[in-house]
């Protein structure tokens, strides 16, 4: 088993479900190839450098994970079928020192999704709240 | 004049900060050598050693094909910012 970690950009037109799906069925193709996930960072909506099959946008998503090297280039062959792929880019990690990075990525990703779902629950809430009560004071405003 | 002294103090970036391995998702830490138009600065004008401008480059290299940094920006299309969603 080696160390990999793949970066794929989805197209931004989609939307928030198929995306999702997408995502679900990217980690699958990597599981059904005898890949292990091992954790996932989720970089979302961001602007592409350069325009990629006329989009200027893209979904990001990194995928660390550990494979065969001989089924790389079987997941390889599935991402280029998937149109909604605008690219992919596959990294090895085979050294000591590049697999010492990869565990570090690994941990801070996994600490930086820890995070966010820590936030997650309360964050939404907040935000709502907060956009009730300027709605609110917005609404008390104009009847001012 | 001005340019030359900018980069006349000579000394590794990377071996300061005892970076072993560049990540090319951190395109904040790639900054440092690309130039305006997002080349590849050269080793005599940043002063980075040779294995931190091997891995510089690779993770360059990596970063473009990965969109996150551009190949080149020409006048006609300007970036607005091509990093303005790194905080």
């Amino acid at each position: 088993m080696r160390h990999y970690e793949n970066l794929v950009i989805v197209k931004p037109t989609l939307t928030e479900e198929e995306i999702k799906s997408q995502l679900a069925a990217i980690k699958d193709i990597i599981t059904s190839n005898g890949g292990e996930i091992k954790v996932c960072n989720d970089m979302g909506i961001r602007k592409l450098a350069y325009p990629i099959e006329k989009s200027v946008r893209g979904y990001f998503y990194v995928i660390y994970f550990t494979m065969e090297p001989k089924n790389i280039a079987e997941i390889e062959r599935r991402y280029r079928i998937n149109e909604e792929l605008l690219r992919f880019v596959t990294i090895k990690y085979d050294s000591k020192r590049e697999v010492k990075a990869w565990n570090d990525l690994v941990a801070k990703t996994e600490k930086l999704s820890a995070k966010t779902e820590e936030k997650a629950p309360v964050a939404p809430a907040e935000t709502a709240e907060t956009a009730e009560t300027v709605v609110a004071e917005e609404a008390q405003a104009e009847e001012a | 004049m001005a340019e030359r002294r900018k980069y006349k103090k000579r000394y590794c970036k990377y071996c300061e900060a005892k970076i072993d391995f560049i990540d090319y998702k951190d395109v904040a830490s790639l900054k440092y050598s690309l130039s305006e138009r997002y080349k590849i600065m050269p080793r005599r004008l940043t002063g980075n050693c040779k294995r931190h401008q091997d891995m510089v480059t690779i993770s360059i290299k990596r970063a473009r094909s990965a969109a996150l940094v551009p190949y080149t920006v020409s006048r006609k299309e300007v970036v607005v910012n091509p990093f303005e969603n790194m905080k």
